[in-house]
């Protein structure tokens, strides 16, 4: 279960710097088109196969095999996995959990990082430093890290409720630098000086003026902590909780094959979904910034 | 309307002082400008009085209340900012609504004032459109509408216009004047170009490092300055340095030359060194005919530069006096040619050392 490492590479200040590079090497293409159209083309298809015959398999084999009387499974195994009780536990809890962690992350950051902006903004290196910490710090050692932690509060730790609590520090950097690069386009000091002026409260300024205005910032913020959250196995295997892709892994070990490679499909879909999403979203934040620049 | 004060407001941040003990009385529906170079705690001021900024020391009243202790939410002014400010995310028109929706007028009461306003300053036709719609300009109409919208006590403006282009900029500045005159609303108005503080106020306040220089009319700030900064800040200034012949009779050496300064120089003993100030369009040329002679009454100066400025050019004068800037009408500047012979005499009256006026 890798959701989270594929996601990785679509953090949303990428995604603005990568479409940056893009359009530049458009521009440069533009220029010198006929330069190494072959060479291109070969790489792209090079790493197209890479990328695509596993995925190809794995859809090939989950509609595969033949049943017991013969014909052909279609979409046998999928709805195999739909009627197993377990599934649907395990992927409810999974997305009772991703949710509950994205409403946490955001009651967390959303304030957090508006109040820095604001009024600390001396303290945003120490911010920036600390919304990477996830990333140098591995699951393993931080649940290791928090299981004493957490023994102290024997109402929790034995609940799945716990597992919020935990994924939204890996949540942090997503929505940390989402949210960030999203203040960091509008001039946060002059809207909600603006907005006070005209006799908003703090909060008001924040819930009508600020908010509207990161909403692709926000979005896509929730968005990867969902996958996130939905796809985390680690800390929930470790914790003993039947998670989504704890299930998963179990199916995957043992006989019933073709259903875990339904399971995988599903999964991926899932995750090409919330990129489409953030694809979408990405794209009518920058005909906004564009259209903001033209006067 | 209300009156603004601001009684010995100081500011200080680290070593800088932004405000050293400011003085300031704004009347009712006055229109009064601090003009001043940057850094010297224009803005810091405005922001004071807006709720955004805190003196150290000082107080500040509005209508004769003190407003420190409320917060920018609760003080009921309207101000116009520098930076774009309108709501992105909102029509011009839900930008004007955005003051009454937060006192929870009812929506037909909102979207008759907003129309209202967006008429006032020209934009009625322009009312759906987002702020990234608007020229800059407009946007500065659309922010003016919508601090009018809450019908603030006062209207205060730092440099709304310093992103414009220059016509827009005179433009904008003559509706921002013909629409504080049509309310009668008190105003602040903070800038750093003279000339728009010149033709837009009723009173203007020059201000340096933190304190009020002086303050006056336009044609007092102008015609009559009062302390060294103002003259050079205000305008172009001509110094000479001068010597006190007799205070008495107002007489002042300056060169060969002794002039008459017609006014009383008690202030100074004979023999003070002081500095006369003349404005450049004060200082007359004549234009000499070959092997003219220097008529008695005007000096001898030769041309040392011509800048064409419009109706005027200004010319640069190399005189026994010292070096002099003349303006004359640029179609009598057409017989002047660098380095020739002219003539200079000083209108009578307009020659001053600033503690004389
Ligand atoms: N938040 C702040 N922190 C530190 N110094 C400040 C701050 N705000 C203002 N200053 C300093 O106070 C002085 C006055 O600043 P202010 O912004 O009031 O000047 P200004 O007259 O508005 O200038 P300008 O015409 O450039 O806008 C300046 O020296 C400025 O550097
Ligand atoms: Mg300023």
């Amino acid at each position: 279960m890798t959701t989270p490492a594929v996601l990785a590479d679509g953090l949303p200040g990428d995604v603005g710097r990568k479409r940056a590079a893009i359009s530049r090497r458009g521009q440069a293409r533009r220029g010198g088109r006929t330069r190494f159209p072959l060479w291109s083309w070969f790489w792209i298809g090079f790493a197209a196969l890479y990328f695509l015959v596993p995925v190809f398999s794995l859809v090939q084999f989950s509609f595969g095999g033949t049943l017991a009387n013969g014909r052909s499974a279609g979409f046998h195994w999928f709805l195999a996995v739909f009627d197993d009780p377990a599934f649907r536990s395990s992927f409810w809890l999974s997305a009772q959990i991703a949710f509950e962690t994205v409403a946490l992350s955001l009651l967390l950051m959303v304030p957090t990082v508006f109040w820095v902006h604001l009024r600390l903004p001396r303290l945003k290196p120490v911010m920036d430093f600390v919304s990477v910490l996830p990333f140098v710090v591995p699951p393993i050692v931080l649940v290791v890290g928090l299981e004493p932690f957490l023994q102290n509060f024997t109402w929790l730790y034995s609940r799945p409720e716990v597992l919020p609590f935990i994924y939204v520090v890996f949540a942090l950097p997503f929505l940390y630098r989402s949210i960030d690069a999203g203040l960091r386009a509008i001039d946060l000091r002059t809207l909600s000086e603006a907005a006070s002026n005209l006799g908003a409260s703090t909060f008001g300024a924040l819930a009508r003026v600020v908010l509207p205005n990161l909403r692709s910032a926000v979005i896509g913020g929730s968005l990867l902590t969902f996958a996130i959250a939905m796809g985390e196995y680690t800390i929930a295997s470790l914790l003993l909780f039947n998670t989504f892709p704890v299930y998963i892994f179990y199916i995957g070990q043992g006989p019933a094959a073709h259903e875990a490679t339904a399971l995988s499909v599903i999964s991926l879909l899932l995750t090409w979904i919330a990129m489409a999403a953030l694809f979408v979203i990405g794209r009518g934040g920058r005909e906004t910034a564009q259209l903001g620049v033209t006067k | 309307m209300a009156t603004i004060e601001l009684q010995e407001l100081t500011r200080r941040f680290g070593d800088v002082v932004a405000l050293d003990s400011l003085e300031l009385e704004v009347a009712s529906g006055e229109f009064v400008s601090l003009l001043g170079p940057s850094g010297c705690g224009k803005t810091t001021a405005l922001r004071i009085v807006a709720g955004f900024e805190w003196p150290d020391s000082g107080r500040v009243l509005v209508a004769g209340r003190d407003v420190l202790d409320l917060p920018a939410n609760r003080r009921n002014m309207g101000m116009v900012f520098q930076a774009y400010s309108l709501f992105p995310n909102m029509t011009a028109q839900q930008n004007v609504e955005f003051g009454l929706r937060v006192r929870r007028r009812p929506k037909h009461d909102r979207s008759k004032r907003a129309a209202e306003l967006l008429d006032l300053v020209g934009l009625a036709a322009q009312k759906d459109r987002y702020p990234r719609q608007l020229s800059g300009g407009q946007q500065q109409r659309v922010a003016l509408a919508r601090c009018l919208a809450i019908e603030p006590s006062v209207l205060l403006l730092d440099e709304p216009l310093s992103a414009l282009d220059a016509k827009v900029r005179v433009q904008l500045r003559e509706e921002v004047r013909r629409i504080q005159l049509e309310l009668g609303i008190t105003t602040l108005y903070v800038t750093h170009d003279q000339e728009e503080a010149l033709s837009v106020s009723d009173r203007v306040a020059v201000m340096s490092s933190g304190r009020i220089e002086q303050i006056g009319s336009p044609a007092e700030i102008y015609g009559h300055p009062r302390t060294p900064f103002v003259a050079s800040f205000v305008g172009t200034m001509n110094h000479l340095e001068a010597t006190v012949v007799s205070s008495a009779a107002g007489k002042v050496r300056c060169g060969p030359a002794v002039l008459d300064v017609g006014l009383s120089a008690a202030s100074h003993s004979d023999g003070d060194v002081v500095t006369m100030y003349v404005r450049p369009e004060h200082v007359h040329v004549v234009a000499l005919a070959p092997g003219q002679d220097m008529p008695p009454e005007l000096f001898e100066g030769k041309v040392t530069s011509l800048t064409f400025l419009g109706p005027v050019t200004r010319v640069g004068i190399a005189s026994a006096l010292g070096g002099l800037l003349a303006d004359v009408s640029s179609s009598m500047a057409l017989s002047l040619a660098i380095d020739s012979t002219v003539g200079v005499s000083i209108e009578a009256g307009s020659l001053r050392s600033l503690a004389l006026t």
